[in-house]
């Protein structure tokens, strides 16, 4: 499991997940994600190379989530496949979390 | 090297008790031997692979499956041993052209509530109301076919069926 990131004009960090955000992925990435959403505002995180995600994986996309919202921030998730977005959409994260598939509707959310 | 289950009868309850054997988790064809620790969960994804290349399993399907059995063993681990790291649990994985897929995990820990009595998760109506976790057995309802708990004398056994070409969407 591999967590990148790059700033993005407007203040946006693109975060990208790759690999599996299963038990054992979710325990590599928790901490430095939980650094990245402490120190940003608008947080796009990139799932396009999300190849699985379990309920443990949901936490580490929700607790950063979280910091970010309660801080007055965004939060966007762009591009997940089919199977990981019928996991977001059977947790229901879908409706608290906007999830758009193309870049520029993505990034419009931040506006 | 191969591994197998013992089952025997205890001495003073008479029903079947599931032994570990001294190795440790090992894939032995169609099943797979685990202890409880959740690092032995990178043992199913493999496991998985090798059974979606032998029997065909569509990708979405196989994806359902890895799904609920991460759920499932986590469970077992986590709320059913309560940490002990050195119990059993054994992965059996059956087809039938009738009844589809099926993955069969047994375990010695104690009894637990029902899938079909659990209660439901609340949906939060906000990000900031979010209780991340609680979302296993939700999740094994919506991607499994079926989904069958019964009690044991020592344990428990959890039977999830697919049927392939027909997995649940989560959205349906």
């Amino acid at each position: 499991m591999k967590v990148s990131t790059e700033e993005l004009d407007g203040g946006i960090t693109r975060v990208v997940l790759d690999g599996r955000l299963d038990i054992q992925g979710a325990a590599a990435v928790d901490l430095q994600m939980n650094v990245i959403a402490g120190s940003c505002k608008y947080l796009l995180l990139d799932l396009e190379h999300l190849t699985f995600l379990g309920s443990m994986g949901l936490r580490s996309i929700l607790i950063p989530a979280q910091a970010v919202r309660r801080r007055g921030g965004k939060v966007v998730l762009f591009a997940p496949v089919q199977m990981v977005e019928d996991v977001l959409k059977a947790s229901n994260i879908d409706t608290l979390i906007p999830i758009h598939h193309d870049l520029d509707s993505a990034l419009a959310v931040f506006q | 090297m191969t591994s197998t289950v013992h089952w025997q009868s205890s001495s003073n309850l008479g029903h079947p008790v599931l032994v570990m054997p001294e190795a440790n988790a090992q894939i032995a064809g169609t099943q797979l031997i685990l202890r409880s620790r959740l690092e032995d969960l990178a043992l199913v994804a493999p496991w998985l692979d090798s059974l979606a290349m032998a029997y065909d399993i569509p990708s979405k399907t196989r994806f359902a499956i890895d799904l609920c059995l991460e759920e499932a063993l986590s469970n077992v681990i986590r709320h059913g041993y309560a940490g002990e790291p050195n119990q059993a649990l054994t992965l059996d994985f059956s087809r039938d052209i009738l009844k589809g897929l099926t993955f069969t995990i047994v375990d010695n820990a104690p009894h637990f509530t029902p899938p079909e009595q659990a209660k439901p998760t609340r949906m939060p109506s906000s990000v900031e109301d979010v209780k991340p976790g609680g979302l296993g057995i939700q999740l094994m309802k919506k991607f499994a076919t079926t989904v069958n708990y019964e009690q044991l004398p020592g344990g428990n056994r959890l039977t999830l069926g697919f049927q392939v070409g027909t997995a649940k969407r989560a959205d349906a």
